[in-house]
């Protein structure tokens, strides 16, 4: 059987190409995305062993007990208080046995301007900053030069007024050697002379990062304190093992205040970290991976039963010769097996492909993925054989069993029997999960919040739904494409005939019809569904982004540990056009066992910048001690006004010292005002950075947005590159930055679906033609043209794409909603909106896609002699 | 009708000729293997006669059908449909005399299986873009009595039903022409005659003109004329046949091809 299996696979090339196609094109996202995992992976590890190579321990402060910390609440250098990592501590590490070399570091964060005066590639950890420390002793290099950064042009910062820059720096902001750079590390900009351009193999820098270096005196006053190192590298003398000097290193070092970390486990470390980056990469195109599959076993089915259907008389002719009805089985599940291999070799190599080009797809901007050689390892290869393999059997299993149904007497019966619905099971199955699923998504418009329970239970529901109308597609086309049919009404002439005859040909045989608008059902259910819940979110976020913002402009940090300088705000205040510049100083709230975000504002000025809508209380009641709450968390809370809570700000205090505040308010909930408001005084007194301030909300006179006051505000905090000035829109832009991979995951989906609907439509249209080859003969022998027989076959395609578009829309949109009645709970703007011009942009395309995948079929049924008619069977 | 001003190369021809071939001759393959289907066949149709082509398996009487209705292309030779040369045509235009001017019934029916009884008997009028004659379509259906069952699909008809239905479809757009390949082929005997009759009554009730290949004695027994074709030649040509007289004729061309 196994070679009746192989000789029927070559006998129907054209017929399974198709398949193969849309098995490949599943198969390539998964063998893709897993050979460019691991690619990816490979080069961060490269590139992270690289950055270890010489590091064999490194000695770091160790985080100070609470206590000792308490004591020292006013000292501004928070971290490296006690002064242990100095150059007595380095020299005495090079006297420990074993040890080759020392290199101490002082690394922080520095942020620059680019050429032109904006931040450049500003991301939180990628913008790294460092001491220049040239060798000493001259062992670490012969010039005196610092080998970690090897010096390509110019000469290393010696002076506090010089830096140093990576080349990628450099270019990415068009400096070069001379150049007056401004840049901030924390509080006001600073200007510096580039005097020097070195390389580095930090991936977080060449990932899209950038890297400041300054002469070491400068760095320690900026990331640590005069005299003080961040941290000690300490290299290994040949045949030391790593472990063994840790140890050693450990013995000397002040054991409450310093420990020693070997290279091998901070590499370790980073590989993890670097591994779930690369996951998260991964993702996207695993999830394309799915819906390609789940989208393209559709297809399968439908290619396998038509050719079951078709060579109905010659499987009957097999079981009556003898064949076993598993041996018919077999021979089917073979043939789907070979399909399979054939589909999943392909869609290896193309895999390859798109592992080559999904780094690159997926750099964003300021976020580029390191390249490196291919890593072809054995799972992938596993992987796509299983999934090619195993999809394709388990679809062709259905066929399979049909055509072991097949009674050996249809050997012997000419015309072909119209084919036998138990439709009756059909529609209590459709029924039953309709029900089930409308049941299941209608038990959640009570639902609250959008918890991970009742989003899973949404979800299952919706695709509970979509599968209810894939069983029920068959019921459902006779009515919906008849009556589809009346509403378009019934034009004479050619035009009307051909449509007509499309019209019966699509209802022809409900269940290809229907199996082969799967497809499109499928792919626009979930873009449809997409599209709404990312419109109605996008919309919420718009709303909500500046829903709370009574300010024209916003100059923020971005963070809670760095702070705009106090000249800054006075400028700011003091810029033409500006009414009320308000400050704000954003700290943590340790409130009922949960981590908030308060906001220290001023209580006078805060009504003229913020939008705050009190339910009970006043923010003028603020004060020292005196807090108010937004209404989650004062729900969360059980908080009123009035109420007294333990709560603790900031984080330089005793971890088990809670101040007893007043709860003066509760206002709706804001993302201007966070989570809870304070007095700015009060806030300020215990950030992160005492006395800091990390946002300015700017009122402008007349309020209207030009671009002069902003220009205006960007000198008035220096062009300081660490603070973003940002207007209403900008931020509401920023918000829904946030969308951008829903639309990417959304236009590949469906791409994904029109790829593959268009393979189904063309496969059943295929099969279609060739099935009526006499009948298509005739119609020419009476005098249809060519013409006319195309425009059928278009026809015939379009009806069917527009079939399956429309159950998807039905389902996409039901499914919408459902979801969107839980989001609701979640984020008060969100509402129902109905993104009109995607949703017209799927039905084009959709019916396009008919149109477009009907052009091979209806050539070569055009090219059909009228002499088909007369032919023998 | 038998003038249309769209056709263009309007030859002199004699009148009352509904169709006529000139040294027609249709070869398949080349070198070695090339077969002559049909040898300088010269054959002329009468208006409103009922002409029956018959001979033996391969003698090429369906090709030279197939050529006189525009269906297949002639190697050589004239086919003129009235006065219109077919060489002369397009795909188009073919397609066009072909739905206009002529009539088909096959020996597998060839209904669609998707349209009524009506809608396949009116389909090249629908092709074409014109509206039935009312009186005619009245005439014609109840001649063929389908008058209970024009709503019926094919599948839920009999095989004479079906032929009946083929016989009205090839009679509602009045052709000049109707060419029939073998019309009792798939029937019964009673369906058959029935069929044979209605053929029949349409060149005598109508004015039809009907050619029918047949290979059976008493199909051809109800034309006015039959002309016997053998290896591609035409060899014989009898006036008012009976199945006597034609079985007879027959049974020298098996004498003949049995000694050959």
């Amino acid at each position: 059987m196994l070679s009746t299996a192989l000789r029927n696979v070559l006998a129907h090339k054209a017929r399974l190409a198709m398949t193969v196609l849309a098995v490949c094109l599943g198969v390539a996202f998964v063998s893709g995305t897993l050979v460019f995992a691991d690619s990816t992976a490979e080069a961060y590890r490269a590139a992270a062993s690289k950055n270890f190579a010489g590091i064999a321990v490194t000695v770091t402060a160790k985080e100070s007990p609470p206590r000792a910390a308490a004591s020292r609440q006013n000292d501004q250098q928070t971290d490296q208080q006690d002064g242990v990592l100095d150059d007595a501590l380095a020299r005495t590490l090079a006297t420990v046995p074993g040890v080759a070399a020392v290199r101490p570091s002082v690394d922080g964060s520095a942020v620059l301007n680019a050429a032109d005066g904006t931040p450049l590639r500003v991301r939180s950890g990628a913008n790294l900053a460092g001491a220049y420390v040239p060798g000493k002793d001259g062992k670490d290099s012969k010039d005196g030069n610092d080998s970690r950064y090897p010096l390509i042009e110019g000469h290393a910062p010696t002076t506090s007024d010089e830096i140093a820059v990576d080349s990628g720096t450099a270019a990415a902001g068009h400096v070069g050697i001379g150049d007056t750079i401004t840049l901030a590390t924390d509080g006001p900009a600073m200007t510096k002379r580039l005097t020097g351009i070195v390389t580095t193999k930090d991936t977080r820098v060449t990932a899209g990062g950038t890297l400041v270096l300054f002469d070491r005196a400068t760095a320690q006053k900026l990331f640590a304190s005069p005299g003080q190192y961040t941290g000690i590298d300490v290299s290994a003398a040949p045949g030391t093992d790593q472990f063994e000097l840790a140890r050693r290193v450990t013995a000397v070092l002040p054991a409450d205040r310093a420990e020693a970390t070997t290279g091998a486990a901070q590499a370790a470390q980073q590989a993890v970290y670097v591994g779930t980056l690369t996951r998260g990469y991964a993702k996207m195109p695993m999830v394309f991976a799915g819906v390609a599959l789940f989208i393209g076993s559709f297809l399968i089915v439908n290619t396998f039963t038509m050719l079951v259907t078709r060579r109905t008389r010659e499987i009957a002719l097999l079981r009556a010769i003898g064949a076993s009805r598993r041996q018919v089985v077999r021979s089917v599940l073979a043939e789907a097996s070979l399909v399979g291999l054939a589909a999943s070799a392909a869609g290896f190599l193309l895999g390859l492909g798109i592992a080559s080009v999904l780094p690159d797809a997926l750099s964003t901007d300021g976020n580029a993925l390191p390249h490196g050689p291919l890593v072809i390892g054995p799972r992938p290869v596993m992987a796509s054989l299983a999934v090619g393999v195993g999809v394709t059997v388990l679809a062709a299993w259905l066929p399979s069993r049909k055509a072991a149904g097949i009674a050996p007497i249809e050997a012997l019966r000419t015309a072909q029997q119209p084919p036998t619905g138990r439709s009756r099971i059909r529609a209590v199955v459709g029924l039953a999960l309709l029900a089930l699923g409308t049941g299941m998504l209608i038990s959640l418009t009570g639902a609250k919040d959008a918890s991970e329970e009742n989003l899973r239970s949404a979800m299952l529901g919706c695709g509970v739904l979509v599968v209810a109308l894939i069983v029920l597609a068959p019921l459902l086309a006779v009515p919906v494409i008849r009556l589809a049919g009346r509403l378009a009404g019934r034009r004479p002439g050619r035009l009307g005939i051909a449509g007509h005859l499309a019209q019966q040909n699509a209802l022809r045989d409900p269940r290809r019809t229907a199996a082969t608008a799967a497809t499109l059902l499928i792919s626009t259910a979930l873009v449809t569904g997409l599209a709404v819940i990312g419109n109605s979110t996008g919309q919420a976020l718009d709303r909500q982004a500046a829903a709370g913002l009574g300010a024209d402009y916003v100059i923020s940090t971005g963070n809670t540990t760095t702070g705009v300088d106090q000249a800054a705000v006075q400028r700011v205040a003091g810029t033409p056009g500006v009414r009320t510049a308000s400050a704000v100083t954003d700290s943590t709230l340790f409130i009922g066992g949960g981590v908030r975000t308060v906001s220290g504002v001023d209580p006078d000025t805060v009504n003229d910048v913020m939008r705050l809508d009190f339910v009970s209380g006043s923010v003028k009641d603020l004060g020292p001690g005196r807090i108010a709450v937004s209404s989650t968390t004062a729900r969360e809370n059980g908080l009123r006004t009035g109420s007294q809570v333990n709560a603790r700000i900031g984080r330089n205090q005793d971890v088990t010292t809670y101040t007893a505040y007043t709860v003066v308010g509760v206002y709706k909930d804001n993302p201007t005002a966070h989570d809870a408001l304070g007095a700015r005084n009060d806030v300020q007194r215990n950030s992160f950075k005492p006395g800091s301030v990390q946002r300015i909300l700017v009122r402008t006179d007349g309020g209207a947005s030009s671009t002069s006051t902003e220009d205006r505000l960007r000198t008035a905090v220096g062009n300081n590159p660490l603070l973003k000035v940002q207007d209403r829109r900008q931020l509401v832009h920023e918000a829904a930055g946030t969308m951008g991979n829903l639309l990417t995951l959304m236009y590949g989906m469906l791409a994904i679906g029109v790829v593959i609907a268009s393979l189904g439509i063309v496969n059943t249209l295929a099969m279609s033609v060739a099935e009526r080859t006499r009948e298509i003969g005739a119609l020419r022998a009476i005098g249809m043209d060519r013409a006319g027989i195309r425009r059928m076959i278009r026809l015939e395609a379009v009806i069917v794409a527009a079939f399956g578009t429309l159950l998807g829309l039905a389902g996409g949109l039901v499914s919408a909603w459902a979801v969107g009645a839980l989001a609701n709970g979640a984020m008060e703007q969100y509402s129902l909106a109905l993104p009109w011009g995607t949703l017209l942009l799927v039905c084009l395309v959709s019916l396009a896609i008919g149109a477009v995948a009907a052009a091979v079929p209806a050539r070569r049924a055009a090219a059909l002699s009228p002499l088909e008619a007369v032919a023998e069977a | 009708m038998i003038t249309a001003p769209s056709f263009p190369h309007a030859l002199q021809t004699t009148p009352g000729i509904a169709a006529a071939t000139t040294d027609l001759t249709k070869t398949y393959g080349s070198g070695e293997t090339e077969v002559t289907a049909l040898d300088r066949v010269s054959i002329g149709f009468r208006e409103g006669e009922f002409t029956a082509i018959m001979g033996p398996s391969g003698c090429g009487k369906s090709t030279l059908m197939h050529c006189a209705a525009g269906l297949d292309t002639p190697s050589s030779g004239s086919v003129r449909i009235g006065t219109t040369e077919l060489s002369t045509l397009s795909d188009r235009q073919l397609t066009q005399l072909r739905r206009d001017r002529i009539g088909f019934i096959f020996q597998a029916f060839n209904l669609l299986p998707t349209l009524t009884a009506l809608e396949n008997i009116t389909l090249p009028l629908t092709i074409a873009g014109r509206r039935p004659d009312r009186q005619w379509l009245d005439r014609v259906v109840s001649m063929v009595g389908l008058s209970q069952r024009l709503a019926h699909r094919p599948a839920q008809l009999s095989g004479g039903q079906q032929q009946r239905v083929a016989v009205a479809r090839a009679l509602a757009s009045r052709p000049a022409i109707i060419f029939a390949d073998e019309p009792t082929g798939n029937l019964d005997s009673r369906a058959g005659t029935e069929v044979l009759g209605f053929l029949r009554d349409s060149v005598r009730e109508l004015g039809q003109t009907v050619v029918m290949v047949t290979h059976d004695p008493v199909a051809a027994g109800y034309a006015d004329r039959v002309v016997f074709l053998s290896d591609g030649r035409l060899v014989d040509e009898m006036a008012h046949p009976t199945p006597d007289r034609v079985l007879d004729v027959m049974k020298t061309f098996d004498a003949r091809s049995r000694t050959s």
